[in-house]
């Protein structure tokens, strides 16, 4: 458990810490309201990431990988804890601030795409580039830029609902990758893949973490985590395994 | 999110829908339109029917038989079985001893056909007593007015002279007059100058001629011949309501059980007013109806559209869209299907205008100001509509939103 803070004492909570860690999690509950009752889904999860890891999150269905993905993604805010993302808390931070963190900071890939079949490939690769307000021509060309290392250059004026999964997933993470994010978060990106697209979402999730990015993934498949720098597994809102 | 973006985002959801887009913004193209129809034909009226009035003198008062129904200075006559009143010379003498009148010019009027050259056509002619007819003495163009001394002479209006007959009838040129089986000759003393049409009251003056009293009265048979109407001046304009209260009382001794009316001009134009008025308010009850319906329609339809549209938004929120952005982004999708249905609404107005104009013979203006209040009311509508449908899609959830199917 080299890099993942300990339950350290009151006054030692950065001990752990390093400063190239870019996501640390201290004490992270979270718990959802369920009719009368609470659930508590996340129980207490310390955990620092350095810039530069593939970490792999693991664990059964149900035991709070996606909630917890949630958190780290800024997407949803922890019932108590602290969380500490590139040096900046960002756990009392407003919704919309939150929202400036997501466009610039994070890049993210879903199971399900979740593209805009409304418009073009290629708008929803500018999409988080128009939300920060790069000018129209230069996120033009870097959209097409980046939907040529997909692969994706023929296909720029489709629309994503005319394309297989391998290649919406391939649009996703052009998308992810449009504002230059430092950490990439990814919930299951081949669970709703084939082999071989499969294969071709991984190949290119490597060559992204070889470039420098720090990669979050979610997944079931044991096979997938030979990519992997790290493996973290959970069990009903715990860490029970975090090994390289 | 810079507007344009948000603007050109925006297109893509009208061109996807057209139907739902149309259907939605019918409330809001029947509000714009009644608007640009409510103020098109009010301000064509005023313009048209006042515009008309204001070259006349509204402070006379005319004296007619028979009970005019709109008389609302005196109490309302009821009995309506009485005969209509003669006017006649009596009456005209009375008038002129009432206090505070300047003149009284009794006419009487009658379609004939007249003659010229062997070609005939048809025209009114006015029996009048020259000396009380100061406006019209005042109009004359070539030749002179009639003296009241005349028999056999006749001024004609400018479109009798010019535009009645093939060739133009100048002084000293002859016209025949027939009415039933007599006929009379005149001489042609005097043209009128050119007076503009009284279009809503299809009265051209121009169309006119005019002869004296003694020659009418030869005309029409001497025996049943009386005044159709007294047209009153009087010294002050501001009291003319008081002279005509004075006039009825002057004129009831010699009208015990007959009926007649002194109106003013004024009298006549306001309850012309109000009768517009009415109209505009109707017209007017119909748009703000039909805004907050169709606001209603839209707001509704906004909903359904957020609603569909919940995963995307849980997208763009994920991908870092602020509330802001997304109430934005449907505040405008609202506003834009406002001023669509808008500007559909004011060229079906406009056309709807410009037909009912046509047809009831009313001028019919298009303004710019009723272009403008149609756009703005039209898109504020819509708007507001989009208020509460926009704020929901901004307050939505991300991951709720994301996990919407
Ligand atoms: N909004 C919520 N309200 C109530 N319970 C929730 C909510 N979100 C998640 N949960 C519960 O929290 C637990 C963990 O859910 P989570 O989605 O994090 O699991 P997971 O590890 O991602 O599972 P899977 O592998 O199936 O995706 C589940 O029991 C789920 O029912
Ligand atoms: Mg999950």
């Amino acid at each position: 458990m080299a890099k993942s803070a300990g339950p350290g004492g009151e006054d030692g909570l950065n001990a752990a810490q390093t400063a190239d860690d870019v996501v640390v999690l201290e004490k992270i509950e979270k718990s959802f309201r369920v009719g009368e009752s609470w659930v508590s889904v996340l129980k207490g999860i310390d955990l620092a990431i350095a810039r530069g890891e593939f970490v792999a999150l693991m664990g059964p269905s149900g035991s709070g990988k996606s909630t917890l993905m949630n958190i780290v993604g800024c997407l949803d805010k922890p019932t108590s804890g602290r969380y500490l993302l590139l040096g900046r808390d960002v756990s009392s931070l407003s919704e919309d601030e939150l929202a400036r963190v997501r466009r610039k900071e994070l890049g993210f890939i879903f199971q399900t795409f979740n593209l805009i079949g409304r418009v073009s490939v290629l708008k929803n690769v500018e999409m988080p580039m128009v939300l920060c307000e790069m000018p129209k021509d230069q996120r033009r060309a870097r959209a097409l830029e980046l939907l040529e290392n997909v692969g994706l250059a023929h296909r720029v004026d489709y629309s994503p609902i005319n394309l297989s999964g391998g290649e919406r997933q391939r649009v996703a993470i052009a998308r992810a990758l449009a504002n230059d994010p430092d950490i990439i978060i990814a919930d299951e990106p081949t669970g709703n893949l084939d082999l071989k697209s499969s294969d071709e979402v991984m190949r290119i999730m490597n060559h992204l973490n070889q470039e420098g990015r720090t990669i979050i993934m979610v997944t079931h498949n044991p096979e997938i985590t030979e990519h992997c720098s790290r493996v973290i597994r959970l069990r009903d809102g715990k860490i029970v395994e975090d090994a390289p | 999110m810079k507007l344009s973006d948000t603007l050109e985002y925006i297109t893509v959801s009208f061109t996807a829908d057209r139907f739902k887009t149309f259907m939605s913004s019918l409330g809001i193209i029947i509000g714009v339109l009644s608007i640009v129809v409510m103020l098109s034909m009010g301000e064509g009226l005023y313009s048209g029917v006042f515009g008309e009035f204001q070259g006349m003198n509204l402070d006379v008062i005319n004296v007619v038989p028979g009970t005019w129904s709109q008389d609302e200075n005196g109490p309302p006559n009821f009995r309506s079985t009485e005969e209509p009143a003669k006017l006649s010379d009596k009456d005209v003498d009375a008038l002129k001893g009432v206090a505070g009148v300047k003149s009284a010019a009794p006419r009487t009027s009658a379609q004939v056909v007249i003659s010229s050259r062997g070609r005939n056509a048809s025209a009114t002619v006015n029996g009048i007593s020259p000396e009380e007819e100061l406006e019209l003495k005042g109009k004359v163009e070539e030749g002179r007015f009639l003296t009241d001394s005349d028999y056999r002479a006749v001024v004609i209006g400018k479109g009798v002279a010019e535009d009645l007959f093939r060739m133009k009838v100048s002084p000293g040129n002859k016209l025949r007059l027939y009415y039933d089986d007599r006929s009379m000759d005149f001489k042609v003393v005097g043209v009128q100058g050119d007076e503009a049409e009284i279009s809503i009251a299809r009265y051209d003056p121009n169309m006119e001629i005019y002869v004296t009293h003694d020659a009418m009265k030869d005309l029409l048979g001497r025996e049943s011949y009386n005044y159709q109407q007294i047209e009153v001046t009087v010294d002050d304009p501001t009291q003319a309501e008081t002279v005509a209260a004075r006039i009825r009382e002057a004129l009831k001794r010699y009208h015990k059980d007959e009926a007649f009316s002194a109106v003013t001009s004024r009298s006549m134009l306001q309850s012309l007013e109000s009768i517009l008025a009415m109209i505009k308010y109707v017209l007017g009850g119909i748009a703000a109806v039909s805004l907050v319906v169709g606001g209603i329609g839209i707001s509704n339809v906004m909903m359904l559209t957020v609603k569909e549209r919940i995963k995307e938004i849980g997208v763009m929120k994920a991908i870092g869209a602020t509330r802001r952005d997304i109430q934005r982004q449907y505040l405008l999708e609202a506003a834009m299907l406002g001023m669509t249905s808008s500007l559909i609404g004011i060229a079906l107005g406009a056309g709807i205008s410009v037909v009912i104009g046509k047809l009831a013979g009313l001028p019919s203006l298009v303004t710019w100001q009723s272009v403008a209040v149609g756009l703005l009311f039209g898109t504020l509508a819509t708007t507001i509509a989009g208020v509460y449908p926009a704020s929901r899609a901004a307050k939505l959830d991300p991951i709720e939103a994301l996990r919407a199917e």
